[in-house]
């Protein structure tokens, strides 16, 4: 934010108006967003159930200049990190005269597509954590989507005008599943480029027959590891998860992902004050160390549920500031909170220019600046160190250059060059290609010669580069991101600070399959906070006994299993557990 | 080592990372640093990297990429946004 250190715009205090929900009724109220003590606030006021004050940011100062905006001498907004995206037709017509987030389905008034499609295959687990919203044991009925029902959800995203790209599978411990290969299969299938699973490991770490799941599992399809990892040390996962020991379990996951060529893993860290956030430099390092098989990780500052009073939340709470300022204090500044992060949106337009340029689906990033701050390191093949990529780059410069080529560029990607084909048939069409990839290859060149004349450091990286935006295709892409991680960190919302404008941005979308044959598309965080019993209330399957006595049907541990491993570890024994 | 582990009170291990360097992942170190010649030498001629064309032209563009960097330097700053702003117009015309 070095451009912005002497614009008056730092000194006015910031000040929105928004709309938000109550925490305790979950009815709509008006919000405003303003800034005290150098921080940014979110207050609120139920007529019932009084007054409500969040943190949203506890930098004013990186608040602000994420929501800076470039205008030109007429003061007319030019360009923002705050994105309108481009919408597929809406699901529904939403009925509900309260408006968003209450008609999710998805209605008319969401602006911006699908880039993650999530299933949940189930809320069983073979952990117990406190804190989780899925679980079949402490909801006490079963939601688990049959083959047909999983179909149904993918089908419903990839039919879109512009489909989702990757789909995740979440729970629960998707794992658990015995059909899992099956499914990761039929995501191919149906056309998803990236298969990803939210896991806590469980099939990959399995003693026996771990390594042979993993390789079968790679087969099917699966491409990468959503892998929930809060530290290096086993007395961290006993706070968080109450086991113990639970490191060599982390390990067996990475060493039988690298031994069978799955070579994606993200890790996933829930900060909670004073228990995770120590981990974040143990982290980043367990990463850097493990870069052949770690691609990335992504910082999840702990969403807050239930009725929590002020005092306690303030001490709970942590943003994404939080989260920037600790890396950079346990990196020794090397990631530092005003030069190394941008805000996902930032590179809406620069990725719709290098998909067009190398025919592939882009994936739009059109949420709200709020929603999460991104960082890409690069080993630097000249040092052997890694650094963050805008070391190399004048950011947001590159990004200016890039908006402007796309404003020029967009109208070939929906109408491609069209000469010869209506006068010359067959032999036309050929010279139209032709003529499309010389096209190409022209404005592949403009653009890495305007990209490149923002560069601040030569050497072998910007060969690579180079190599990359003028060729596109796999080998390039992969010497260039070899030995790079992508840092994340993503602030799912709670009810008590939840932003409408938030919500309607959102790019995570669940898909849930209805007893009525349609299928529910409801965005993350107002699944979370708002829909989840509702729906889960009209899709359940009863517990049977046996599921409520054995727990997993089919591959996860026996609940008799759990409890004998807890209380062999002498770990916390939930309250009110079976 | 990259790093100095220490212990805080509750015998949880915190590393002071003082460089964002690789520690253990050492078999993929050479891949890591040289993955141009790695590619080069598994995929031989099916490798762009050993298209001699190519790798000639992004030579080329590897050293004005040095020459600029010093022009940059000695331009300015002033000068230097003049500068990009005419690279832009240039290359922006006609889209």
């Amino acid at each position: 934010m070095y451009h912005l250190d002497d614009d008056e715009y730092l000194n006015v205090p910031y000040y929105r108006k928004t709309r938000s929900v109550c925490p305790e009724c979950l009815e709509p109220i008006d919000a405003e967003v303003y800034e005290e003590n150098s921080q940014i606030w979110m207050r609120k006021s139920c007529e019932e159930h009084g007054q409500f004050k969040d943190k949203i940011s506890s930098s004013a100062k990186y608040y602000k200049w994420t929501h800076w905006a470039i205008k030109d001498k007429d003061g007319n907004v030019i360009w923002k990190f705050d994105k309108d995206g481009e919408t597929n037709p809406p699901d529904c017509v939403g009925e509900d005269p309260r408006g968003c987030p209450y008609n999710c389905g998805l209605c008319e008034q969401h602006l911006s597509t699908c880039s993650l499609a999530l299933i949940d295959l189930t809320n069983r687990c073979n952990f117990n954590c406190n804190f989780c919203y899925a679980n079949v044991l402490q909801s006490g009925y079963l939601v688990e989507p049959t083959l047909e029902e999983i179909d149904r959800i993918m089908k419903h995203f990839r039919s879109k005008p512009i489909p989702a790209i990757a789909i995740m599978f979440t729970g629960g411990e998707p794992t658990v599943r015995k059909d899992f290969p099956e499914i990761c299969k039929m995501a191919k299938d149906n056309g998803f480029k990236e298969v990803i699973v939210a896991t806590n490991g469980y099939g990959f770490q399995k003693k026996k027959e771990g390594l042979e799941w993993t390789r079968k599992v790679k087969e099917a399809g699966l491409d990468t590891l959503y892998f929930q990892f809060d530290g290096i040390n086993d007395a961290t996962y006993e706070k968080t998860r109450g086991i113990k020991n639970l490191m060599a379990y982390k390990q067996r996951v990475v060493e039988n992902c690298r031994k069978a060529g799955l070579d994606s893993i993200v890790l996933v860290a829930t900060i909670a004050k004073g228990v995770t956030d120590i981990e974040v430099g143990n982290i980043i390092q367990y990463a850097i160390d493990n870069v052949d098989v770690v691609r990335g990780i992504t910082f999840q500052p702990v969403s807050l549920c239930g009725r929590i009073a002020f005092e306690e939340r303030q001490d709970l709470r942590i943003t994404n500031a939080d989260v920037l300022k600790i890396i950079e204090e346990q990196t020794g500044g090397k990631i530092s909170m005003e030069n190394a992060w941008y805000p996902l949106t930032t590179i809406v337009e620069f990725g719709r220019v290098i998909a067009y340029l190398a025919d592939v689906e882009p994936i739009e990033f059109t949420c709200h600046p709020d929603c999460g701050f991104a960082s890409y390191l690069v080993t630097d093949p000249d040092s052997g160190e890694m650094m963050p990529i805008m070391e190399y780059f004048d950011p947001l410069k590159v990004i200016d250059f890039a908006n402007r080529f796309w404003a020029k560029i967009k109208h070939k990607e929906k109408k491609p060059l069209r000469l010869f084909e209506d006068l010359l048939g067959d032999f036309g069409k050929t010279l139209d290609k032709g003529l499309n990839f010389l096209d190409k290859t022209q404005l592949r060149a403009r653009f890495l010669l305007g990209v490149l004349q923002y560069m601040k450091k030569p050497g072998k990286l910007m060969e690579m580069f180079s190599r990359l935006l003028m060729r596109g295709d796999w080998e390039s892409v992969s010497s260039f991101s070899y030995g790079a991680l992508l840092l994340s960190s993503m602030h799912f919302q709670d009810a008590y600070n939840m932003d409408i404008e938030r919500a309607k941005r959102c790019i995570v979308h669940f898909g849930v399959a209805m007893p009525d044959g349609n299928v529910k598309e409801i965005s993350f965080c107002t699944m979370n906070t708002l829909h989840r019993p509702n729906i889960e209330k009209q899709i359940a399957k009863q517990v049977t006994a046996k599921v409520r006595n054995e727990f997993d049907t089919t591959t996860g541990q026996a609940i008799e299993e759990i409890e004998q491993e807890i209380a062999r570890n002498g770990g916390i024994k939930k309250k009110g557990d079976a | 080592m990259s790093e100095k582990i220490v212990k805080d009170k509750d015998g949880i291990k915190i590393r002071k990372l003082a460089e964002l360097r690789t520690s253990t992942a050492k078999d993929y170190e050479g891949a890591m640093l040289k993955r141009v010649e790695e590619f080069k030498d598994i995929k031989g001629d099916k490798s762009g990297f050993n298209n001699l064309l190519q790798n000639t032209f992004f030579k080329a563009l590897s050293t004005a990429f040095d020459l600029k960097v010093q022009v940059d330097k000695a331009l300015g700053e002033d000068n230097l946004k003049k500068l990009h702003k005419a690279i832009d117009d240039i290359l922006l015309l006609g889209l």
